[in-house]
This record gives structure tokens, C-alpha cells and sequence, in this order.
């Protein structure tokens, strides 16, 4: 008697189930209509920051004699692994500062690091940036950097994400010794930070 | 039944209603392009520089990102994951994680483990939140109803189905679960929630983050809940109704530009109905005090300090009370430019007093007892940036059987960019705890069931072979294992031909062996898919010389499979529609049938600062078993629960 309740109960259960297994299929149904119509809602952050590498190049001046002429691609390199799963290719195609082309270059190894005007340097070269830093100081390399205290720790900008937006952490110091000029338009979004000591 | 059938098309009737009208205002209230975070690069593009600071992220933390290099079966559930499963405890958070076998048992009571070995006091995982062991030294398992984290707080839930004993220590047999609340930068301002349905009958939490200095943040908050008693299978209230209130705080102080501290403490009151008898009474208070030091990229050093105390009392059955005292100190340095040493030492005291029962005792009721211990690793990169090994090993000393090491070797194979191959070996030790050694039953002689004087450590030899691989939109993981056990638990007549008393021995062997394959699609931009899917086979016998007839029925209940599927789809730029969908094979050994239930929730965010949302969990079914013997069984009911937080 016993193992024959449990087997009525669900079978005299299951049109109720059933249907709301219709009802949920329906729903997605209808969820996935709706999806046509309706607009996006978030971005990842990955895209996020890729579109303000790009925007930086507007909003810093590189000392005139960094060019190789006025036609030569301004390069914005990445060091280390390429957390932006291809959308920082995506954000640069086509794009142009005056007469020069933006180009994405990627690099394994410090020593790599020639021609570049913007630099992201990677989560997989955390444990190296006050090596890489200390190799690029002075140099007009925008330096960018998810890591902790980056912009303390002499690097120009780093992406801050809190409450799911992403922030400017600006090192002005830093950005005067590598002899780069950042817009105060610029300057005014960020919060700005110093290194100890200074 | 006919009302339950009415009950169920209501329901199903209501959730489509729900849907449709959740769906149909949307083009109707889109705001103008600029309020509205665009999709695209190319329409990221277009945006001044305070539009993009304004865009919502939906990140992957960092240690998610790391996944793709750690030599185990590693899941990890995130904030946002958390926020849209609409789970209002830890145990229902953790059925994000398909590697988990979580089932609920009552209207509190969780059986929750990794490959295999779940039970009541399932003792093979480790769990830590903050750093804090929450397993209990009187069965090695966890009680779940007093973990309870506020969900809106948490960054991130590691879960490592497999041993990691070497790094994590003792009772990481098969798994790992380790909860990281946020820092409390992260959770400045007020949080206001509230709200209730059926199951959750009511439910509220306030929360506050400010700072007290340019480099010190705190959060404090308060929170309760009352949730209304699970079901018999013939569908009436099991007495199992209960209520809890927590508060607590977290201050993160950047002491210097190298050096951070965090201070962290919560409280808790709980009361549980319970049939023909008082209630339940559960309290407890933790503190933890950390200390991390960062002098250089090159090495780290992080102490801490915990001190937990719990108390439970169940009336006619026993009452515990239990202070536990932790110190760890553990380094990571990088010793030229291959290699990576964490090391680490532990440790840890407890005073535990029990209250018997006519019913059950321990015996002594009143132990100290304590724990050293030490672990130390070496990461080797053995081609750079291609093939890592791992070689470590954990040395513990308990009173109950002396020294105990734990051994693991890991090789990780970048074989390119999108995808790894790794294997590993491991030794790890569930250490014996105050039931296998100390329990009586009665709790008056003559004895029928008696802790074993001479119970050691269960031994596991386990073997893994993982491969994961990212292709576009998708990432894959499959993971599989084949584990050895020896001396595992068993129940031996000591005095044959005599059934009584029993003697809890180490007399079982066993074996388990399966795979758990999970991965993600990202359909659209705002459409997102993930699945999880499980074999698992457990074989336990007695040994030569053991009277155990149990064959691992009091060790072992465990789902040969289990099949998981999330869906989380944005409908708007205010609409969010989640869903949970899991199937769970039976429990043959506990006559537990299979089941298939589902969870959906809506999200509306009608301004930024307010969510509403409705959840429905179990919608499947009137009520369901998921776990437990038949003469004992509860039943979990279908629940429906609206919520509304506020966030300034």
C-alpha cells in the first residue's frame, strides 16, 4: 500500500505540472519575442574599458618628437594575456586620431615594448608591475592598469570597478614625468591620486 | 488533489502573466539613448567620456578570470550570479555551482557535499567564509541553518569539487566551498530590503557603509527572517517553522600603502519549531581579525586571528556549546622567476561542551582539544607560460591520531591560448571528529551504538583529469575522477552473534569515480546560458574482518546524475528574467526518487536605486523530497516571494 500512494499522488499531479511546463515555455516564448524589440542593457566590462583605451588617445597629448611623422599609427599595446577578448580590435577598427591610424599591438615580454603610445598592462603581469613601471618611467608611454594601487604605484591611469561602473584612478605626477599631457576634461572625470611621498 | 491541481495551473497561469505583463511595457517605457547603456563597442563608441562611466558592467572577477589557469574543477558563483538567483539562503546559493550535490532536507536542514558522500553530517568539504572554518568538529560537517551570510555582501563563492586538502587542510577530502565577503569599500551607503511570500513568509535587512577616515570603511548591518515549516510527504506542516535575526560588521582599513586590515564580526538568534518537544534554540557570535602585508609584487604575508562560538540546544535530544580559536599565518614569495612558494602555518583550539540526552551523549561531554599544522607549496613553471606543476603538501597533527600528511602533485597544460588540459594526484585525511569517536546511544548504558576508542583517519587516494576550452562565446570544462578510499566509517557488532551494541569502526573500503562537464554560452548580448551536468558512481564494501552490514547506506546518498541549466535573460534595460532549471537523479540507496524542479525570478528596476523582484522557486511541483529516509522525510513546497531593495 505504502509505495502505491506516492505513485497515484504524482500521477494524479502531473497536468498541473505538465502545464506549467507550457507555461514556462511559453514565457521564454514570449521573453525571446520581447528580446527582439527591446533594447540592451549592459555592457561587459571588458567592452567598457577597451572604448576608453580608445577614447584616452583623444584626450592626452604626446610630446611632439614621439612620432615618427604625422601619419605613423598610434599604438596602444597590451602587455601580457588580452582580457578584451577581441573587442579592443573591434573598438579601434577604422577609428583615426587627425591622420593616424589607431592600432592594437600585443606583447609577451617588457623588451617587446618599442612604439607605443598607450600601454594596458594585463592582470597576468600583476606580480611585475613595479619591475615594468620602473623600466618605462620617463618614457611617453600612457601606462594602464587594473591592478591594485597602480596609479600609487607610479602607473597613470587605472581602471577602478565599483557599484558595477567603471572609474579613472589618474596619477597626474606620473603622467608629467612620462611628459604626457592629459586633458583636464579628462582630469576632472578621475579621481586623482599621488604617489606616497611626494 | 483537485485543489492542488487548481494551486499549480494558478501558479503556472500566474507566471506567464507575470512574464507578459513584465515584457509587453517595455518598448513602451524605453528611455531615450542616452539613460539607455547601449550594447555594442561600436555603440560604446559614441559615448562621451561621463556616458561610459555611467554604463553598467556585468564583470567576471578577477578570480574567475583566473579559472582558465587553476589545475582543479573549480566553479566559481559571483555577486551578479548571486543577485539573480533569487536564493535567500547560502544553501540555496550554492545550487549555482553544478558541482555540488545540495539537497534540502527540512525547512533548515541542508545535505550538501562534492563527488559523493553526502549525508545529514556529510563530512568530506571543507567550508570556510572569510577564512573562517565552519565545519563543526562534532561531526565534521556543517550546520547550515546558522550560515547565514547576507547574499547582497558576498563578491564570490569559490566551489572545488575534488581534494584540496594540501592548500586548504584537513576535511577537504572532496571539495571545497570558500565564501569572500566584499571589502567594505565596495558596499558603502544604505541598503534597504524587505519582503515575503510563501515559505519565506517575511524577510528584511538595513545595511549602512561609511567611512571613518580617508583609509577606513565599514559596513553594519541587520537582518531576519521567518520562514514557515516544510511538508510530511502527505502534506501537512512539519513543526519545522523558524525565524532568525543576524547582525554584524566589516571594517577594511588600508593601513599603509603595502599593508591592509580587516576587522569583521557577526551575531545570530535563531528558533526552531520542533514536534512534541521545545523549540530549538541556536546562537552564536564570530570574530575575525586579518592582517595582509604586500611589500613587494614578489611576496605577500597574511595572518589572522578568528574566534567562533556557537551554541545550540535542542530540547530532548542534546545541546552544544562550542568555542573555537583560530591563528594562521601563511606567505607567498616568488623565489627567482619559475618558481611561486606559498607556505603556511595553523593553528587551532577548541572547548566544546555538550549537554546529554536521555536520548543520546558524548562522551566525555566537556573536551579541549587542538590542532598544529602546516602546509607548505611550490608552483615550478616548467616551460614558461605553457606547463606548470604544482607540488605540495599539508602536515596536521590532531590528538585523536597524531601527525597526518597530505600530499598533492598538479601538472596545468596550456596546450594554446583558449585551452588547458590538467591533471592531478592527491592524498587527503578526514580527521576523526567527536561523533565517530565519542557518541553514545542512549545516552544511559548499556550501550546499543558506541564511538569507536580506536577510530582514525579516513584515507583518500584521488586521482583527476580536467580540459577546458573557450571558443568564441562558449567555454567548456569537464573535469572527471577516480577516487580510493580506505577506512572509511563503519558500523561493526562488536559483540556477534549479538546485534548490539555497535561499534563505529573503520572497517569500509570504497571507490567513487565520475565526471561533471559544465559550460557557458553567451547567445546574445543579452542572453546567457549555463549547464551543468554530473555522473557519479560510489561503491562501498565492508572489509575482510568487518561485520558492517550497512554497505555505506549511512555514508553514501548520492544522485547518479544530475543536470543543471541557467538561463538569464535581460528583457530591457530594466527587465531581467532568471531561471533555474535542475534534474536530480534518485537516491537508490535511500529510495529518494528522481525529480526535475525550477526556479524563475523577474527582476524590474523601475529606477536605479529600487529593485523589485519576484521569485518562484519549485514551481514544478505541489511539494518534492530531495533528501532523507522515509520514515523521517520532509517535503519542500512550491514558493513564491516578492522582494524590494533600495539602495542609496
Amino acid at each position: 500500500m505504502a509505495p502505491l500512494t506516492p505513485g497515484i499522488a504524482r500521477r494524479a499531479r502531473r497536468p498541473a505540472a505538465t502545464r506549467a511546463v507550457v507555461a514556462f515555455i511559453t514565457g521564454v516564448w514570449l521573453a525571446l519575442v520581447a528580446r527582439l524589440g527591446a533594447q540592451a542593457v549592459h555592457a561587459s566590462e571588458a567592452q567598457v574599458k577597451a572604448v576608453f583605451l580608445l577614447n584616452f588617445a583623444q584626450f592626452v597629448d604626446w610630446p611632439p618628437a614621439t612620432a615618427a611623422d604625422s601619419q605613423a599609427p598610434l599604438i596602444i599595446g597590451i602587455l601580457g594575456d588580452d582580457p578584451f577578448n577581441g573587442f579592443l580590435d573591434e573598438a579601434v577598427r577604422g577609428e583615426r586620431l587627425h591622420a593616424r591610424p589607431l592600432v592594437v599591438r600585443r606583447y609577451r615580454r617588457l623588451e617587446d615594448v618599442k612604439a607605443c603610445d598607450i600601454l594596458f598592462i594585463s592582470e597576468s603581469e600583476d606580480e611585475r608591475v613595479d619591475e615594468i613601471l620602473a623600466a618605462l618611467k620617463n618614457r611617453p608611454i600612457l601606462t594602464v592598469s587594473d591592478a591594485a594601487n597602480f596609479a600609487q604605484r607610479g602607473g597613470i591611469i587605472r581602471f577602478v570597478t565599483a557599484k558595477s561602473r567603471v572609474r579613472l584612478e589618474i596619477n597626474p605626477d606620473a603622467a608629467q614625468g612620462a611628459h604626457l599631457t592629459l586633458s583636464s576634461k579628462l582630469l576632472r572625470l578621475a579621481d586623482l591620486v599621488t604617489a606616497p611621498g611626494r | 488533489m483537485a485543489s492542488a491541481k487548481r494551486v499549480a495551473s494558478t501558479a503556472a497561469t500566474l507566471v506567464t502573466l507575470g512574464w507578459v505583463i513584465a515584457i509587453s511595457p517595455a518598448p513602451a517605457q524605453r528611455p531615450d539613448s542616452l539613460a539607455q547603456p547601449p550594447d555594442s563597442v561600436k555603440a560604446l563608441r559614441e559615448l562621451t567620456l561621463e556616458q561610459l562611466m555611467n554604463v553598467e558592467v556585468t564583470s567576471v572577477s578577477k578570480h574567475a578570470e583566473r579559472i582558465s589557469q587553476v589545475a582543479s574543477a573549480i566553479q566559481v558563483i559571483t555577486q551578479e550570479d548571486l543577485r539573480h538567483s533569487g536564493a535567500s539562503s547560502l544553501p540555496e546559493a550554492l545550487r549555482l555551482a553544478t558541482n555540488l550535490e545540495v539537497a534540502q532536507i527540512d525547512s533548515r536542514q541542508w545535505a550538501i557535499s562534492a563527488r559523493g558522500f553526502n549525508s545529514t553530517t556529510a563530512n568530506k568539504l571543507l567550508v570556510l567564509i572569510d577564512g573562517r572554518t565552519v565545519y563543526t568538529p562534532l561531526y565534521s560537517g556543517v550546520f547550515w541553518d546558522v550560515q547565514d551570510v547576507p547574499l547582497a555582501d558576498i563578491e564570490r563563492i569559490e566551489v572545488i569539487s575534488g581534494p584540496g586538502a594540501t592548500l586548504w587542510g584537513a576535511n577537504a577530502v572532496n571539495g571545497v566551498i570558500n565564501v569572500t565577503t566584499k571589502d567594505a569599500k565596495d558596499t558603502q551607503g544604505l541598503l534597504l530590503s524587505g519582503g515575503g511570500g510563501s515559505t519565506l513568509r517575511g524577510v528584511g535587512a538595513a545595511q549602512y557603509g561609511g567611512a571613518l577616515g580617508p583609509a577606513i570603511r565599514f559596513r553594519a548591518y541587520a537582518k531576519g527572517f521567518t520562514r514557515e515549516p516544510s511538508s510530511l510527504p502527505n502534506g501537512q506542516d512539519a513543526t519545522d517553522d523558524w525565524h532568525a535575526e543576524q547582525g554584524g560588521f566589516r571594517l577594511d582599513w588600508d593601513a599603509s600603502q603595502s599593508s591592509h586590515v580587516t576587522l569583521q564580526s557577526d551575531l545570530y538568534d535563531g528558533r526552531i519549531s520542533q514536534p512534541a518537544a521545545a523549540d530549538i534554540a541556536v546562537s552564536g557570535h564570530n570574530a575575525i581579525v586579518r592582517w595582509s602585508l604586500a611589500p613587494s609584487a614578489a611576496t605577500n604575508v597574511t595572518a589572522q586571528l578568528v574566534y567562533d562560538r556557537t551554541h545550540r540546544d535542542i530540547p530532548g535530544t542534546f545541546g552544544e556549546d562550542l568555542d573555537a580559536y583560530d591563528v594562521d599565518l601563511a606567505q607567498r614569495a616568488a623565489v627567482g622567476t619559475r618558481q611561486d612558494v606559498v607556505w603556511g602555518v595553523g593553528y587551532r583550539l577548541i572547548n566544546d561542551r555538550v549537554a546529554n540526552s536521555a536520548a543520546l551523549a558524548f562522551l566525555p561531554p566537556h573536551v579541549t582539544r587542538q590542532w598544529f599544522s602546516g602546509f607548505v607549496q611550490d608552483e615550478v613553471a616548467l616551460v614558461p607560460d605553457r606547463v606548470r606543476l604544482t607540488l605540495g603538501t599539508k602536515l596536521e597533527h590532531d590528538e585523536y591520531t597524531g601527525f597526518g600528511v597530505q600530499p598533492s602533485a598538479r601538472v596545468n597544460w596550456a596546450l594554446d591560448t583558449a585551452s588547458t588540459l590538467w591533471t592531478a594526484v592527491s592524498r587527503a585525511l578526514r580527521t576523526p571528529s567527536r561523533l565517530d569517536r565519542e557518541l553514545y546511544i542512549p545516552g544511559q548504558a548499556p550501550y546499543l551504538l558506541a564511538g569507536g576508542p580506536n577510530f582514525r583517519s579516513e584515507e583518500e587516494l584521488a586521482y583527476e583529469v580536467g580540459y577546458r576550452r573557450a571558443w568564441g562565446a562558449a567555454t567548456v570544462s569537464v573535469s572527471t575522477f577516480y577516487n580510493h578510499y580506505h577506512a572509511l566509517r563503519s558500523l561493526e557488532q562488536a559483540n556477534r552473534p549479538n546485534p548490539f551494541p555497535i561499534v563505529i569502526g573503520n572497517g569500509q573500503d570504497g571507490e567513487s569515480y565520475g565526471a561533471e562537464a559544465t559550460g557557458q554560452y553567451r547567445v546574445s548580448q543579452r542572453w546567457r546560458l549555463r549547464a551543468g551536468y554530473t555522473e557519479l558512481r560510489v561503491h562501498i564494501w565492508p572489509v575482510d574482518g568487518s561485520t558492517d552490514m550497512t554497505h555505506g547506506r549511512s555514508e553514501a546518498l548520492d544522485p547518479e546524475r544530475q543536470l543543471s541549466l541557467v538561463s538569464e535573460t535581460d528583457l530591457s534595460a530594466r527587465l531581467r528574467l532568471d531561471g533555474l532549471f535542475r534534474y536530480v537523479g534518485s537516491i537508490a540507496n535511500a529510495q529518494v526518487p528522481a525529480y526535475a524542479e525550477l526556479n524563475a525570478r523577474l527582476t524590474w528596476r523601475p529606477a536605479d536605486p529600487i529593485e523589485v523582484s519576484l521569485v518562484g522557486q519549485h514551481l514544478l511541483h505541489d511539494q518534492h523530497a530531495e533528501f532523507g529516509a522515509l520514515a523521517t522525510r520532509r517535503e519542500i513546497r512550491r514558493a513564491v516571494y516578492g522582494l524590494v531593495a533600495w539602495h542609496l
